[in-house]
């Protein structure tokens, strides 16, 4: 696909509607997702990646015959921590501070990972495993059910 | 109006008040267990949360959790059905202190409600006839003596302290006072640690005879009609109709005219319902549920009212022209359809529904959470089904009633419908010959008769 076309069909996600535009041709394809403000921010900046690629990686080498997934296949890793509660989940413990842990975390069992805010009383929600944090499933702010899943440990 | 309610509650209740709020354009949100993750009320709200697994004391009877439910999608009132925490003083006063409403009665008309003997006070101080008794405790025999020639005999000597049957003497004489009161109190004794007696007329034959009566926020009590709930078993009651077959206009008036009182007597809110016994012309105070009860839609059927909505236009300080003349319009009778196995002993039939057909037609109403694939889940009553016929006269719904409980088609789990069916044919209940001890009786014949 040449370097004009790619930047037309830029223009034209840019300008339009569309989330997102996959096109397949002759073994070659190009997905272009907009940058919308969302939940799932990681997805979107990975397939900015993929559209602000140089359009030579692209003419340099024929892309693999099948779609290429905006967010790579990993298989799920580690043992899921989900809420005991209902109410709105908090990384930190106050909107300015610093979050109780992040991607990659090393945490030990009995150290707090969040705050559950239920009925103005705020909860604090404890590791029950030695390990590190491979993903924090839930955004700030957001409202969590019971047995929701917050995050993704890989147990020590 | 409220823009979001929050339904405390599951299965066909939960539906019934999802279908109210959806009439009335509020949007809603059910809460719900693990184990009800495919019910319909989770399905036809607009938001749901879970709020535990399966066991009800760790999901709809989890108050904060409930709570947090209603903060986080900003839901403005709750209704809470029937069981779990519909009569739960304190969760009607978290409620309020968290400024949500609860769709019910004030906290402290539950509470002076819920504590049975100083209910039978209120009521008797307010004018209520109650079943008339000792004024407290029993001194000694002579005053048995005494105060059960004044009440006329046969008469029940009871332990204050308990319960389950035992402590409990029936005496048809004077003569029989000496010997029952020195058993009773021995059992007393025994059983709870505790020989204080009282007494109380003894009702041979009761019926169950309940006052629908519904209150808004301006002092204004509407009472409508009578529903017939004697065809219980175990407690449980089967079959509701209303009106009753036996009871007279001017019954009803005195009846309806009781029930007001008590209920000013507590300055009464919302919807509500007073149990009376019934005897021979005679009714007695049984208790006040401050809450909707699962056999309303006879009443609804019989005066053309939507009780459901009637409680949420309530709660949200609506004023209403109140009619004080309604009328009731022929005879509305419902079946509890339960999941569970007559010829076991009514054993729960939990499981899988392999096919279901309800009943339609002119005159017939099915309220239901169930449906052809649904798996009963094993932490729940065993109610799936409200069958309620309405007809111009009582025979006229009996008909329609047994045409329809054979219609209803429900595989895959036994069910109670074969015992309803087998009730829609006796001759005394065709007739409207029964007591609370009815059903009792019904079963002791068919052992014999299978013996």
């Amino acid at each position: 696909m040449k370097e004009e076309e790619i930047k037309r069909l830029v223009k034209i996600v840019e300008e339009s509607n569309i989330d997102t535009l996959e096109i397949s041709r002759w073994g070659r394809s190009i997905k272009i997702t907009k940058n919308t403000m969302g939940p799932n921010s990681m997805t979107n900046s990975h397939s900015t990646q993929t559209y602000s690629a140089p359009a030579t990686a692209l003419s340099q080498q024929p892309v693999e015959p099948k779609v290429q997934e905006a967010k790579p296949e990993t298989p799920a890793v580690g043992d899921e921590i989900k809420s005991p509660m209902v109410g709105t989940f908090f990384l930190s413990p106050a909107p300015d501070a610093d979050p109780y842990v992040k991607v990659g975390s090393t945490v030990k069992k009995g150290q707090v990972l969040c705050i559950i805010e239920a009925m103005k009383l705020m909860n604090e929600i404890e590791s029950e495993h030695d390990g590190k944090i491979v993903e924090i499933l839930v955004e700030n702010a957001q409202p969590v059910e019971y047995n929701q899943p917050l995050f993704r440990i890989e147990p020590a | 109006m409220f823009k979001k309610v929050l339904i405390a509650n599951r299965g066909e209740i939960a539906l019934r008040i999802i279908r109210a709020c959806k009439e009335l354009d509020i949007a809603t949100v059910a809460v719900y267990s693990e184990a009800d993750a495919d019910s319909l009320h989770v399905r036809f709200a607009d938001e749901i949360v879970c709020i535990g697994p399966g066991p009800s004391a760790q999901s709809y009877l989890q108050i904060p959790r409930i709570i947090s439910a209603a903060e986080v999608t900003n839901a403005e009132a709750i209704h809470p059905g029937y069981g779990f925490l519909a009569e739960n003083a304190d969760f009607a006063e978290v409620c309020e202190s968290c400024n949500i409403k609860f769709i019910g009665p004030e906290p402290q008309m539950i509470r002076d409600m819920g504590n049975k003997a100083k209910a039978k006070e209120t009521m008797k101080n307010a004018g209520v006839p109650v079943i008339p008794g000792s004024d407290g405790i029993l001194k000694d025999k002579n005053e048995a003596k005494k105060i059960a020639h004044g009440i006329g005999y046969p008469v029940i000597i009871k332990a204050s302290a308990g319960g389950g049957g035992r402590g409990m003497r029936i005496v048809r004489d004077a003569d029989g006072i000496d010997r029952a009161f020195e058993t009773a109190a021995n059992e007393a004794q025994t059983g709870f640690g505790n020989p204080d007696l009282y007494m109380e007329k003894f009702i041979e034959h009761p019926r169950h005879i309940e006052i629908q009566i519904l209150a808004d926020s301006h002092g204004n009590i509407v009472p409508l009609g009578e529903r017939e709930c004697s065809i219980q078993r175990k407690h449980q009651k089967l079959i509701e109709e209303s009106p009753s077959p036996i009871i007279t206009p001017k019954i009803r008036k005195k009846m309806a005219e009781a029930a007001i009182k008590g209920a000013e007597a507590v300055n009464y809110q919302n919807a509500g319902t007073i149990e009376f016994l019934y005897e021979d012309g005679n009714f007695y105070f049984m208790e006040m549920n401050t809450r909707i009860q699962v056999e309303h839609p006879v009443t609804e059927l019989v005066f053309g009212i939507d009780l459901i909505r009637r409680q949420i236009e309530i709660a949200a300080g609506l004023k209403f022209n109140w009619n004080k003349n309604y009328k009731m319009r022929g005879h509305a009778i419902e079946c509890r359809i339960n999941a569970e196995d007559p010829a076991k002993d009514f054993r729960p039939s939990p499981g899988k529904i392999t096919s279901f057909h309800v009943p339609g037609g002119y005159g017939v109403r099915v309220d239901t959470h169930a449906y052809a694939g649904y798996v009963i889940p094993p932490f729940y009553d065993s109610l799936i089904a409200k069958l309620i016929t309405h007809g111009k006269t009582r025979e006229q719904a009996l008909t329609r009633m047994s045409r329809c409980l054979e219609e209803f088609v429900i595989e895959g789990i036994a069910t109670t419908i074969p015992f309803l069916e087998m009730i829609l044919q006796q001759e005394d209940f065709i007739a409207g010959n029964f007591d609370t001890r009815y059903v009792e009786k019904i079963q002791a014949k068919m052992y014999a008769a299978a013996a």
